[in-house]
């Protein structure tokens, strides 16, 4: 058995320093070299500045759901922005430190000056190497990586390759000054620190992997999923941390004969969604949570005229402009109850950078099929955390055109809205002969014209509601871990937390408690009855998740007939793994 | 309000560490900060025999854990060496490009093994034993390690090659009896400790110094001044121990073999005092300066500083001489004590 490998690497420093290139390049040599890995960056909101940014990967031979709360080593490529990450370092941990900057540190400027003494601080002269290796100090990154290799048993020899792969569209001088700097710090490195700490990859069992792996994130697996499912037209305005989608589908989707349009603001871009919808187009927006909000009332009329429309919403920290470059689950609340009127919508939150993959898939499919919004809720973890996965399976032909067309037998005298067995009524597309309707946002008749009568109002919403808890049928079901009976305490989350919590779970399975886990993705329609068949199972019932008031404890209370525990945050960060496993230990006591 | 002090205090040995806690107890509100260039917390040296060999692990080679400090709000910095001073801006340059003021300043840098001038040209074919680092390296060389040669002038390597012939390794002593440190022998107590080392099965070469040393391979050869050659796959060097100033060279304070101290253990720079392995301190008495390394001068010595740091007038005093037994030969010395392992 190999032995267990699990580190988390932070690369701290300002914006074009290339904090998160070497994050990124870092994460997919180990990714190559047969390791999971899970990353993600944070950044500064403001576009322009050097402001901090962090890059930050958790590499491990075994299976991992959470980016890892503190650090094992930090680097600092930029001593102010990195004292205030030295919080997130492990107590043992690793500093990596420029120990020779252009000019000296005053005491409280420099990171060496607030190290606490557990931790192993290695200097490095990063300017003076980038310098000698390349005429410039802009490499220092590279050093850092070189300086990485050398003290924790990477293979140089490939890891330097694979810097010439990432640079291969560069010149000559970009690819030399990249290679000669990671040749630097290895080699110093390598001559100049005798090494303390055991931390190491190097372990017998693991081989590079010969499996081509995936290094996507989450909003790239929105992307690749929507071209997939074949989608005509992408409609948005860019809005961090759903931008990416947008960036991607504006190259890739010209080319495939569909369209990208960033319009003057989110309610243009769903009312265009929802205008393709209406022409029997598969489209798409995508934005966060102030777009979000716009975007309600036409939500509402997707729902009501019963046009598909699939809106993905990448959470941030809010409300209003909020926190654009921090992680929440706040919208939790707009997303599942933020329409006017009984609005009956979909709303699917993936827990992985896969189920962001499958579940844009599924929406696509679910708008078409059940003629409705369906909201994918994202958030800025998920969308920026970088996964290696196996290439992700394409859609299933049935996923692909979901549309119930009206037969010939419907077309003789065509009801639009026909109150059916299912809820759901045969869709014409416009131009279809025979297939003539009037759509309204007003309540209507099953023809479409608009009706106030009570009558109406009852069937109609009734048929909205049914046809939404059909869905139900075709989302996967919860998944579960952990103990199966005489549970003592029940972790229940949803979206990015879930991985956290399964984690939290497992060492509170090793620590002896009979923990189980358990995470839906579909939160609209719920699935209500594993959510109490599980809650039952429960002593006790933990929710938590990164909002502050407990927005899906509080949606799922009424079917679960016992106090919830709830763990609540909004440190705009992915909640850690550990803080749930303290949470478990406190109240299984 | 007036500006909190700054006390800083180089060096984590048992000076410094003495030196801050008197600090802290008679100062509640000044900021402390030790300094250490060594990356591992404050630990007996003369423990680092037992601790290489596996009788005792790393904790007990502590004599403080870092919870310590933080109780004591003392900050303690690791693995930071400082590389300059300036007295009169009372600022210290770190090696990694800081600067760090002061308002009071202990130097308590100790001391690093001497190296006989007669051999200096062969330094880098010397491992030394002196400090964590240093036992953490050879503690991994020892399991390949068959038959070292121990060039010996003191009692830390007489300590050490012992180590070596427990383990069971073919040990070859050069004995410097005319060197030896830190205390005279005379060709009667060289013998007879020579006999009681052979007696455990220790080669020892007495009165027959080295003269050249050479490489064959990966193993040392060496040839001595009555032309007899011999092998051994490792080599090392305790002759003693001298004050660590290099460093302080050029500042302005005042050094000639250590750090120059008036009997208050303070420099020629009124907020500048000394302690421990690292000061040369003047004697009323004798009208001259003395140095004295050893571990309970070094508490004595930080004690004694930090009192008059903070404004008293104590006079240290050179301890007493004590008799103490080395291979059976008793020996007097007024500096090092025989530590219980
Ligand atoms: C192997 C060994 C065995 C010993 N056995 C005995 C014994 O049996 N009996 C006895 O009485 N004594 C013994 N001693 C000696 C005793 O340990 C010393 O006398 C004592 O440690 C001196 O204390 P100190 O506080 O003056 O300095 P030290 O303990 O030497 O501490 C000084 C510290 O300052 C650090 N330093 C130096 N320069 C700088 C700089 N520029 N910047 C930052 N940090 C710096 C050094 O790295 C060191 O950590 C032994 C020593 C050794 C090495």
């Amino acid at each position: 058995m190999a032995r267990k490998i699990d580190l988390v690497i932070e690369i701290c420093g300002s914006a074009g320093e290339g904090t998160i290139s070497a994050g990124e390049i870092l994460s997919r040599f180990m990714s190559s070299q047969g390791f999971e890995i899970m990353s993600f960056d944070t950044y500064p909101s403001e576009i322009r500045g050097f402001g901090k940014c962090v890059a930050h990967s958790r590499i491990s031979n075994q299976k991992i759901f959470s980016p890892g709360k503190n650090a094992d080593v930090l680097v600092a490529l930029n001593d102010v922005h990195s004292i205030s990450q030295l919080p997130f370092l492990k107590e043992t941990g690793i500093l990596i430190f420029d120990n020779k900057p252009l000019r000296y540190h005053e005491e409280d400027k420099s990171i060496a000056g607030w190290v606490e003494p557990g931790i192993i601080s290695y200097g490095i002269p990063l300017h003076e190497l980038a310098q000698r290796a390349a005429g410039s100090s802009r490499g220092r990154n590279m050093v850092a990586l070189g300086a990485i290799a050398s003290l924790f048993g990477i293979n140089a020899k490939a890891f330097e390759e694979s810097i010439i792969k990432r640079y291969s569209k560069k010149s000559r001088i970009v690819i030399d000054s990249n290679v000669n700097s990671f040749i630097e710090g290895y080699k110093w490195a390598k001559e100049n620190i005798t090494k303390i700490n055991g931390i190491s990859f190097e372990s017998p069992g693991i081989k590079p992997s010969r499996k081509k792996r995936e290094i996507i994130n989450g909003n790239e697996a929105v992307a690749r999923a929507a071209i997939d499912s074949g989608i005509h037209l992408f409609a948005g305005y860019p809005i961090t941390p759903a931008t990416k989608i947008m960036e991607i589908l504006s190259k890739e989707l010209p080319g495939r004969g569909g369209v990208v349009i960033q319009t003057e603001d989110e309610i243009s871009a769903i009312g265009n969604v929802i205008g393709a919808g209406f022409a029997g187009k598969r489209a798409m927006t995508a934005t966060s949570g102030p777009g979000f909000s716009l975007m309600t009332e036409l939500g509402n009329l997707a729902i009501m005229a019963e046009v598909p429309a699939v809106i993905v919403n990448s959470q941030r920290g809010g409300p209003s402009t909020g926190l654009p470059t921090k992680t929440e689950q706040s919208d939790l609340n707009i997303a599942v109850k933020g329409g006017s009127g009984d609005s009956y919508r979909i709303v699917l939150a993936p827990t992985t950078v896969e189920e962001c993959y499958e579940c844009t898939c599924l929406a696509l499919y679910l708008a078409e099929k059940y003629q409705t919004l369906v909201v994918l809720l994202l958030d800025f973890f998920l969308s920026n955390s970088i996964r290696n996965i196996d290439s992700p399976k394409k859609p299933a032909i049935k996923l692909l055109d979901a549309n119930k067309a009206p037969g010939n037998r419907d077309l003789k005298s065509y009801k639009r809205y026909k109150i059916t067995g299912t809820g759901i009524s045969p869709r014409a597309i416009p131009g279809t002969p025979g297939g003539m309707f009037v759509s309204t946002g007003l309540e209507h008749s099953e023809e479409g014209l608009p009706r106030y009568d009570s009558e109406t109002h009852e069937k109609m919403t009734e048929k909205r509601y049914m046809k939404i808890q059909k869905a139900l049928k075709e989302i996967p079901k919860p998944k579960r871990s952990g103990c199966k009976k005489n549970i003592k305490v029940g972790v229940l989350a949803w979206g990015s937390t879930a991985g956290s919590a399964r984690e939290a779970v497992a060492e509170a399975e090793k620590c002896g408690i009979r923990a189980a886990f358990m995470s839906p993705l579909s939160l609209s329609p719920l699935p209500v009855d594993e959510i109490t068949e599980f809650a039952n199972e429960c002593e006790i019932l933990l929710v938590p998740e990164l909002n502050s008031s407990g927005q899906f404890a509080d949606l799922i209370a009424p079917y679960v007939y016992k106090k919830i525990e709830k763990l609540n945050m909004v440190t705009g960060l992915p909640m850690p793994s550990e803080d749930i496993l303290s949470k478990i230990k406190e109240i299984a006591e | 309000m007036p500006k909190k002090d700054h006390y800083v205090i180089i060096g984590n040995g048992p000076a410094g560490n003495k030196a801050a806690d008197v600090l802290r107890e008679n100062d509640r509100n000044a900021r402390i900060t030790i300094l250490s260039d060594e990356h591992f917390s404050f630990y007996y040296r003369h423990k680092l025999c037992d601790f290489m060999s596996g009788v005792i692990d790393e904790d007990t080679l502590k004599v403080k854990f870092y919870k310590e400090y933080k109780e004591k709000n003392i900050r303690l910095r690791l693995g930071q060496r400082v590389e300059k001073i300036d007295p009169d801006s009372k600022t210290l340059f770190l090696k990694h490009m800081e600067k760090l003021r002061y308002t009071k300043l202990i130097l308590a840098v100790g001391s690093a093994p001497r190296v006989l001038p007669s051999l200096l040209r062969y330094k880098d074919y010397f491992t030394f034993m002196s400090n964590y680092n240093d036992a953490a390296n050879v503690k991994s060389m020892l399991e390949n390690i068959k038959n070292p040669i121990v060039i010996g002038g003191d009692l830390i390597g007489i300590n050490f090659i012992k180590m070596l012939s427990r383990l069971k390794k073919k040990a070859t002593f050069f004995m410097y009896y005319k060197s030896f440190w830190p205390f005279d022998l005379d060709i009667k107590k060289a013998d007879a400790i020579r006999l009681s080392l052979e007696k455990n099965n220790i080669k020892t070469i007495s009165g027959d110094p080295v003269k050249t040393i050479s490489r064959r391979d990966a193993d040392y050869i060496i040839e001595t001044e009555s032309g007899r050659e011999i092998e051994g796959d490792a080599l090392f060097s305790f002759m003693g121990r001298i004050p660590n100033i290099q460093f302080i060279k050029g500042s302005g304070i005042d050094t000639e073999r250590g750090i120059l101290v008036n009997e208050y253990l303070q420099a020629n720079y009124k907020d500048i005092y000394a302690c421990g392995d690292c000061a040369q301190i003047y004697n009323l008495e004798l009208k001259d300066y003395w140095i004295s390394i050893g571990w309970e001068n070094s508490i004595l010595q930080g004690e004694v500083a930090a009192y008059n740091l903070l404004g008293e007038h104590r006079i240290i005093k050179p301890m007493s001489k004590k008799i103490f037994n080395v291979e059976g030969i008793k020996v007097k010395t007024s500096w090092w004590n025989q530590l219980k392992t």
